[in-house]
């Protein structure tokens, strides 16, 4: 599938809304909306500078049109209901039919013109994240400027100084509005592009939700205990691959709107950190790592050269953020004989299972009837059973042979003879084992004798 | 006429005084009883039983013991068991009877016995009193007509009276079949809740054993249990109890007790109670009612016993003193000595009929406000009926139904790990609880729609609320 039918094609459409075409304004772009979850992927630019456009992960870049020099989008600020994943639904705050809102994507040195609708319940605005800008421009409800008043449209507009990672979110009743999902990418791209040039280019926004299974609306007033751990509103299994062509150049883009760090962690390679919000990061500067943490209200993007082919899992490392709602108040119950209790309670809830006796992953292989618009704690499955992973979670597909605009999923890898783990069935090897809790120091005379 | 005349001519009269047709009736060994058998039927839909002899007496044991041995006893079988056996009824039987045999003496006349009285204690001398005593018997014979219909009424009212026990006896076993087997029902839900209690507790021990649960919340879950258990063989007791009230009111004893009522009470009607037409009913039917208007109906007879004593008063005869005593059985028991000692109040004429005025007034008031509250009391047990259907019908389909969809949604808040098995068990209990309720709500409607069918007969036994 190419990027020309992945756009035009079935649930992927932008849609031109009729309510955006009956706009009173007849200066302003027309608003371009998608009520899909899917991954998008863009065009290459038709008009204006030319970029190698990035890869929202189930999202979309924003189109805009060229007027006099300047690039114009149309953001539309609105209540969206979001496919967090099958089986759940969000009605949440955010941008153009979506949350996360449209990728903006420019280039450095151009001139854009943002028009800014406001069609929620109350007022609103937008900072741009990093980017250098007139102060008046800067977003700040208040500070910048007065607030966007429901219904008003706002116009902010300047100058691409420089490249790099930003995003933009609302600086008006912010803690509420981010909470409802409001934010999204803003990807400046050098002027050159002969500068770090790469083949795929990643982008997604952390954000996390309080949703109780059964309920729709993130409750706003969570500070601490969210239970949907998000990349672009998305929780896994639903969030898409990130699929790469064996030998590709691939940098990964992240931005966390959480009120908590993120370790993003990616198996399989080593990589390194070549651009925050704050700008490219010199070589000079940069280290390997495996594990990138992403601070509250930061950018992070890293780069690797996709030479080992596999499915690797990339994910949050933080474990509860693989987790989907989980209650947080359940007593461990490893261990524990249910036979008795479950016929006890069965006499009363004939329905019970006992779970947990043996740990949680039952939970990733049962199927059992859940509240209504919530999914698994604990779910997906791979090609050897459950992965028992929820939220912050995808795999990096790289394969042979995957064309450059092709995104589409090449199902699971398949490992080559002799380099899969497999079941032992022979004579147990002997082992050691440590009893004691005292620090045990191993004779040399031992070390010398092996080597 | 002078008095010494009517004396001879009443003395020539007094063999032929005889009401045979009231005796007939009256000296029929179950006399008026028939009445308060057809009232029982009509009024409670058991029959009455009066067991005379020992042989009737064996023979009921025997049909009770068939009816109740080993058997599961509906609220029918009680009340008639109760209305066969138990002996409080019995007791009022017999006060019938007695009532029975007051107007046979009546209807009999005055007796030959009387005459002997001549020699009786005669304050003013021999002469004066064989003088008093034939007036007393001249007395009798004149007034004999209307003391056997008094009579009669005393004796209407005794039949009344009786179906009025039978009616209450029926009403408090019905009550004490609800009660018994509503205790029942409760304790076997609190029986369910401690199921869940114990699951819980079960589990707390569990997760002490392998070391998730300290001691302090272990203890939080046994100590439910704990308690749970002492309400329970509270609830046990109760139920006992509650089974021994009926036991009693049907009389049973000894191996007789080797019987059973039902684990819970039916369900509620489909039916909404029907519009009432308890208060035109009850003023029909109601026992209390009758009695009055009989009391009212004996004090107009007898006072207008009074006035034709009156006019023998003015023939220097005085029945003032029977007058005073509104108890005419007494003056016929000892007419002698009535006479004799009542002659000083001959001059009391005026006072009587004031005396029976009063009385009558008395009765009347009485009756009328009797008649108020039997209206009201109809109209609050249709209300009862009514209100406490409609409450059981809401906890039914209203509140249980809620309850039930908490517990599917705890499940699988359960299911998705959302919530712990204690979260679970303590909704399971909750939905006991309502349960408890509901059968509490409907115990409620059953005892109202009891009340309803007693209160057209007769008041609530214990009173209404
Ligand atoms: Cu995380």
């Amino acid at each position: 599938m190419n990027r020309r039918q992945l756009l035009t094609g079935g649930a992927g459409a932008v849609l031109a809304s009729a309510a955006a075409a009956e706009t009173r304004f007849r200066d302003l772009p027309e608003a371009a909306f998608t009520d899909s979850p899917y991954t998008q992927v863009p065009d290459r630019p038709m008009a204006g500078l030319e970029y190698n456009p990035v890869v929202t992960l189930n999202g979309w870049s924003l189109p805009w049109r060229m007027n006099a020099g300047v690039k114009e989008f149309h953001l539309v600020a609105e209540p969206v209901e979001r496919i967090m994943a099958d089986g759940m639904m969000a009605r949440l705050w955010g941008y153009n039919g979506q949350s996360t809102g449209p990728t903006i994507e420019a280039v450095e040195g151009e001139r854009v013109r943002i028009y800014v609708t406001n069609r929620l319940p109350e007022h609103t605005s937008v900072h741009w994240h990093g980017l250098i800008l007139p102060s008046g421009m800067d977003g700040v409800g208040g500070l910048s400027h007065p607030a966007i008043a429901p219904g008003k449209t706002f116009v902010y507009e300047f100058d691409l100084t420089k490249s790099g990672t930003f995003m933009y979110h609302p600086h008006a009743d912010e803690m509420v509005q981010m909470a409802m999902g409001m934010m999204g990418l803003f990807i400046v791209h050098p002027r050159d592009p002969a500068f770090m040039p790469v083949d795929r280019d990643f982008a997604f926004l952390l954000a996390a939700y309080d949703i109780d299974p059964g309920t729709y609306i993130p409750r706003v007033a969570e500070m601490t205990n969210f239970n949907m751990w998000t990349w672009n509103s998305r929780i896994f299994p639903d969030i898409d691959p990130l699929v790469v062509n064996k030998g590709d150049r691939v940098r990964v883009r992240c931005g966390n709107l959480t009120m908590t760090n993120h370790p993003i962690h990616m198996h399989g390679y080593d990589f390194e950190v070549t651009c925050t919000d704050g700008g490219w990061v010199p070589k000079s500067a940069r280290w390997p790592e495996v594990s990138i943490d992403i601070p509250v209200g930061a950018m992070r993007a890293y780069e690797f050269d996709a030479i080992h082919e596999g499915d690797w899992a990339i994910h949050c490392h933080k474990s509860h953020h693989t987790m989907n709602a989980m209650g947080h108040d359940l007593p461990t119950f490893i261990g524990t004989d249910k036979r008795r209790v479950t016929q006890m309670i069965r006499r009363q809830q004939p329905g019970y299972m006992p779970m947990g006796t043996a740990g949680m992953a039952d939970m990733g292989e049962m199927s059992m009837e859940l509240p209504d618009n919530t999914i698994p704690m604990m779910t997906g499955w791979g090609p050897y059973g459950p992965l028992e992973m929820g939220g912050m979670f995808s795999v990096v597909k790289v394969r042979e042979g995957i064309a450059p605009d092709d995104y589409s999923d090449p199902g699971w890898y398949v490992n080559p003879p002799g380099t899969q783990a497999y079941e032992w069935t022979g004579d147990m090897p002997e082992f050691a084992r440590a009893n004691g809790p005292a620090t045990q120091v191993t004779p040399k005379s031992h070390l010398k004798h092996d080597h | 006429m002078s008095a010494r005349l009517l004396g001879l001519a009443s003395l020539v009269l007094l063999a032929a005084c005889t009401d045979q047709t009231v005796v007939d009736r009256a000296s029929d060994p179950r006399a008026g009883f028939g009445f308060v058998e057809d009232g029982a039927k009509r009024s409670t839909g058991a029959s009455a039983a009066w067991a005379q002899t020992s042989a009737e007496v064996a023979a009921n044991e025997a049909r009770v013991r068939a009816l109740v041995a080993g058997k599961t006893v509906g609220p029918e079988t009680a009340v008639q068991v109760a209305l066969m056996n138990n002996r409080r009824i019995q007791a009022a039987y017999a006060e019938l009877g007695l009532s029975a045999t007051d107007l046979w003496d009546v209807a009999l006349g005055p007796r030959p016995r009387l005459e002997i009285g001549i020699s009786g204690i005669g304050e003013a001398g021999l002469a004066r009193s064989l003088e008093a005593v034939v007036t007393g018997a001249i007395l009798d014979l004149a007034t004999q007509k209307p003391r056997t219909k008094l009579a009669e009424t005393r004796f209407r009212q005794a039949q009344m009276m009786a179906l009025a026990d039978t009616v209450a006896l029926a009403a408090e076993t019905r009550r004490a079949w609800i009660d018994a087997v509503a205790a029942f029902e409760v304790s076997s839900m609190i029986g369910r809740a401690q199921g869940t209690a114990e699951a819980a507790s079960e589990l707390a021990a569990e997760l002490g054993r392998t070391g998730a649960m300290n001691r302090a919340d272990q203890a939080r879950e046994h100590v439910f249990t704990a308690e749970l258990a002492a309400e329970r063989t509270e609830a046990r007791l109760a139920a006992q109890l509650a089974k021994e009230k009926l036991t009693r009111l049907m009389g049973l004893y000894g191996t007789g007790t080797d019987y059973y009522v039902p684990d819970s009470l039916p369900s509620l009607p489909g039916r909404r109670p029907a519009p009432s037409n308890a208060e035109r009913l009850a003023l029909e039917h109601r026992t209390d009612l009758a009695i009055a208007k009989l009391e009212l109906e004996a004090i107009a007879q007898q006072y207008r016993l009074d006035t034709q004593t009156r006019r023998l008063s003015s023939a220097d005869l005085s029945v003032g003193v029977e007058i005073e005593r509104s108890d005419a059985r007494e003056t016929e028991a000892s007419p002698v000595l009535a006479v004799g000692f009542e002659i000083p109040l001959y001059d009391a004429g005026p006072l009587t009929s004031r005396r029976g005025a009063l009385e009558y007034s008395r009765a009347a008031h009485t009756l009328a406000q009797r008649a108020v509250n039997a209206r009201s009391e109809a109209r609050s047990a249709h209300a009862a009926v009514t209100g406490t259907y409609n409450i059981a019908r809401h906890w039914r389909d209203e509140v249980l139904p809620l309850r039930r969809e908490i517990d599917r949604e705890a499940l699988k808040s359960y299911n998705g790990m959302l919530t712990s098995t204690f979260e679970l068990i303590e909704d399971a209990r909750d939905g006991l609880e309502a349960e408890l309720e509901t059968a509490k709500a409907k115990a409620a409607y059953w005892r109202a729609e009891s009340d309803l069918k007693t209160v057209i007969w007769g008041p609530i036994p214990g009173g209404a609320e």
